[in-house]
């Protein structure tokens, strides 16, 4: 086993636009998203062209890169709590860009990571923060489909599955 | 393109009735002591079911920001929104807003303030009377109501503006009658004015206004301008990248723009939020929303509610 992460927090939205809600667990619906999310619901601001967004991540690395700003994100500096971000599950220690095209584990649940993440201008003027959309490319997260449903919940293990 | 909106769902901690059939709603943050700062002037989009979107103007303290003021007024004769309002929303209930945004804030200066306000337009117009005794500037309340049995938000006036500064004009009470044309006659120099009611009041305050300087009459209405009665006729959107978009007379620029795959925002969807603004290039466009300044009709668009003839430039 090459790493071994941790899921820190769930957060849905019931559609697009609505401030993000914590979860203290959640269920995942293979093929369709999380319960009570908005891509589970088809009320996301791309639900109209479903993809691959059934469940996406970031890392919390990235959250505390952005939060020191200069000299680790060039250009920007902000801080961005869990529930900002509108991804669904903050990870620590998860090199999620590794896993482009791979299977691995959110605790009882299969994810197969199908594309990084590209951010959109709307959070940014969503959460009236300019500059975050260049300040989370190449590193806003990596959407995923569901192999396997269940409940997850914070603290979670995620583990590596194809190597 | 206005910007998008975060939508809180705020819980309802009091309601109460006030004359003239309004409702005065309080909200609060389930998890979160401060709302989002707002400036007297702002107004938020209550999302209620069915996909309805209505604007509230905030009427509470802008520097109180654990909650949240709404005055609802119940428009039997309106499209829904308040009478649901009225109906189901109780303390406890749960409302979507989002958070604010302010297309009628005080300009900066020093001169003095006309503030009018007809009967609900009432919203809005007290912020800024709040705002503006807490800065110490200038300024005077001209209310018009029908009757002072039938005036909201009374109390609130009394205790919390100073006396003097405020005039209260009952069309039943002959002796505290005031002429609109009268008021607006004559321009004190550096004079700003600010005025929110129902359609008769803003034609009137408007037709009274005619001769104060571009830039210095300020209004919001929250009821559409009306349309100008002529049916619609089918137009053409040229887009940035010379891309054509035909919008037949049975539908909306808004609509053919999303079948187009044009992604543009929208929320009233009634000419008066600013949500699914937009630049324009060039052609003869009907604006039928009632938001654009005059200066802006010469080179925004709002998509929702106008329209064209023959063949019209936008910025998308």
């Amino acid at each position: 086993m090459t790493w071994q992460g941790k899921l820190l927090h769930i957060h849905i939205a019931p559609a697009a636009s609505y401030e993000m809600e914590e979860l203290a667990q959640a269920q995942l619906v293979a093929g369709r998203g999380i319960v009570g999310d908005r891509y589970y619901l088809g009320t996301g601001t791309y639900s109209a062209r479903p993809d691959v967004r059934e469940v996406t991540l970031i890392e919390a690395e990235v959250l505390d890169a952005i939060a020191q700003g200069e000299p680790r994100i060039p250009g920007f500096k902000a801080k961005l709590a869990p529930e900002d971000h509108r991804r669904n599950i903050t990870t620590r220690s998860v090199p999620l860009s590794h896993l482009v095209g791979k299977r691995f584990r959110v605790g009882e649940t299969i994810l197969r990571a199908a594309r990084m993440n590209v951010p959109c201008k709307y959070i940014e003027e969503l959460l009236g923060l300019p500059g975050l959309y260049e300040g989370l490319l190449n590193r806003s997260g990596l959407n995923c489909t569901i192999e396997v449903g269940g409940v997850i919940r914070p603290g979670d293990l995620i583990l590596p599955i194809d190597e | 393109m206005a910007s998008p909106r975060i939508i809180m769902k705020l819980t309802v901690t009091a309601v109460r009735k006030e004359p003239g059939d309004v409702l005065i709603i309080d909200l609060k943050h389930p998890r979160k002591p401060l709302l989002p700062p707002f400036e007297a002037g702002s107004h938020v989009d209550v999302h209620l079911p069915e996909g309805k979107v209505r604007q509230y103007s905030l009427c509470g303290d802008p520097t109180e920001l654990g909650r949240y003021t709404i005055a609802v007024k119940r428009e039997s004769d309106g499209r829904g929104g308040s009478a649901w309002i009225h109906e189901t929303v109780a303390a406890g209930s749960t409302l979507p807003i989002s958070a604010p945004r302010n297309h009628f804030a005080l300009k900066p200066g020093e001169g003095p303030i006309l503030l009018l306000a007809g009967g609900i337009g009432i919203t809005p117009i007290l912020a800024m009377a709040r705002a503006l005794t807490r800065q110490a500037k200038p300024f005077h309340l001209h209310y018009f109501t029908r009757s002072r049995a039938l005036t909201p938000l009374l109390p609130a006036i009394e205790s919390d503006l100073p006396v003097g500064n405020v005039q209260l004009h009952f069309d039943d009470e002959p002796a505290t009658r005031e002429d609109i044309a009268a008021l607006l006659a004559n321009r004190l120099a550096d004079a700003q004015t600010y005025y929110c009611g129902p359609p008769g009041f803003m034609a009137a305050v408007g037709r009274a206004a005619e001769h104060w300087p571009e830039g210095t009459v300020h209004f919001e209405t929250f009821q559409p301008a009306g349309l100008d009665g002529a049916p619609p006729e089918p137009f053409i959107i040229e887009l940035r990248e010379g891309r054509v978009v035909e919008v037949s007379a049975q539908t909306t620029a808004l609509a053919a723009l999303r079948a187009a795959g044009v992604p543009l925002l929208a929320s009233c969807e009634n000419g008066v939020c600013g949500t699914c603004e937009c630049g324009m290039l060039g052609g003869q466009p009907i604006h039928r929303d009632s938001i654009l300044s005059k200066d802006a009709r010469g080179h925004r668009f709002i998509a929702c509610v106008s329209r064209a003839t023959g063949v019209l430039k936008l910025d998308l």
